[in-house]
């Protein structure tokens, strides 16, 4: 199909698009006056029924906790077949040499900026952390706690160079985090069951408003989040990373003749 | 001014589709993507907003004061992180694409040839 005769197919779906798009908007409720119930009635229940403050975690992790499982299965397939695809090409040897344009001359790292990224890559993993134990409380949660700690082996790599990382990152640790983060969701799921409740009732105490301990159940389930989004992330950075590394040291395996 | 958000989502999704279709790359393919996916941020976020209310977040303000939809903002949290773990499977499979075929131009793949490192 020609780049012209797409154009054209995009300009026929647009004409009867357009019209259903306009429509929709003009009866929308009007913005910043919503009349849906479902998230005002959370609103308005969910702190005394849960003791939690943050009402955003309370939906991912207590109200539409199964929702979140799906979820975190598209997380944790997305990051499986990735890393099936980039090692099935590679092979599953470690490497520790980075890859390196000849002709492009190689400088030393300044003291200065391992420093800073080593302060920085401990500031931002622990400020993870945080953010992460405290989603039942403020805003925050597994979520954004494990994108922010994985965003910090980042900047290890910055401050350290390849080989430094690459020996500090252990793929298997990753994956153990990755996989037992969500083999936790499943058994914090699959826990009052046994009991013979609906999966994923709120079954432990509740503890207090505003304590770092609030919400019950719902501290295991952000935990194991947090601890499969860290895994997951850290886990695609290696692999990416990893392609950048000295090709001829590991040739692809050949394609089976059809 | 409140159809507004509604026709900047319109927009985006537009912008990101129409790159889409005229795309000749596909890391820039995989882009447009994420734009379009981003219209859909702009259009959840709009529906749950409540003029003149607070966040979800009872810890300053006491359970009880108005606050917007928190329902749409968990969904746009999990779908952000998701969406990247999904991007990065995307660009795996580019790089399987520029492997085996020598090229990311979508419009010069062909299905069900071999791939030219058989072929020489």
């Amino acid at each position: 199909m020609t780049p012209r005769s797409r154009l054209v197919l995009l300009a026929l779906a647009a004409l009867i698009l357009v019209p259903a798009i306009v429509r929709i908007a003009l009866v929308l409720p009007g913005f910043g006056a919503p009349t849906a119930l479902y998230g005002q009635t959370v609103n308005a229940l969910l702190p005394d029924l849960r003791h939690v403050t943050n009402m955003v975690a309370a939906v991912n992790f207590d109200v539409r906790g199964i929702d979140t499982l799906g979820e975190e299965f598209m997380l944790l397939c997305a990051v499986t077949g990735a890393t099936v695809l980039l090692r099935g090409a590679r092979g599953e040897r470690g490497n520790l040499r980075a890859g390196h344009i000849s002709g492009r001359p190689v400088l030393a790292r300044a003291d200065a900026t391992t420093l800073v990224c080593r302060i920085a890559a401990s500031v931002t993993m622990l400020f993870g952390i945080s953010v992460a134990l405290h989603g039942m409380t403020t805003p925050g949660g597994g979520f954004q706690g494990g994108v922010i700690a994985a965003s910090g082996l980042l900047l290890l790599y910055l401050g350290e160079g390849y080989a430094v990382w690459r020996a500090l990152m252990r793929g298997p640790i990753l994956a153990l985090l990755e996989g037992g983060g969500a083999l936790l969701f499943v058994l914090c799921a699959a826990g009052p069951l046994v009991a013979g409740r609906p999966a994923l009732e709120n079954v432990l105490p509740l503890g207090d408003l505003k304590d770092l301990y609030s919400g019950g159940l719902m501290v295991g389930v952000n935990a194991a989040v947090a601890l499969a989004v860290a895994g997951g992330f850290g886990l695609l950075l290696l692999e990416f990373m990893e392609e950048t590394r000295v090709p001829a040291d590991d040739p692809a395996p050949e394609e089976a003749e059809p | 001014m409140s159809l507004l958000p509604w026709f900047v989502a319109a927009w985006l999704f537009a912008v990101g589709l129409y790159g889409i279709v005229t795309s000749r790359h596909c890391v820039h393919l995989i882009g447009c993507l994420t734009v379009c996916q981003s219209a859909t941020y702009v259009l959840l976020l709009g529906l749950g907003f409540v003029r003149g209310a607070g966040p979800p977040v009872f810890y300053d303000h006491p359970p009880g004061m108005p606050a917007v939809d928190p329902v749409v903002q968990a969904l746009v949290l999990t779908d952000i992180v998701v969406g990247a773990a999904v991007s990065a499977l995307l660009l795996a499979i580019a790089i399987q694409v520029q492997r085996r075929r020598c090229t990311l131009d979508p419009q010069a793949l062909r299905p069900l040839r071999p791939s030219k490192r058989t072929a020489e």
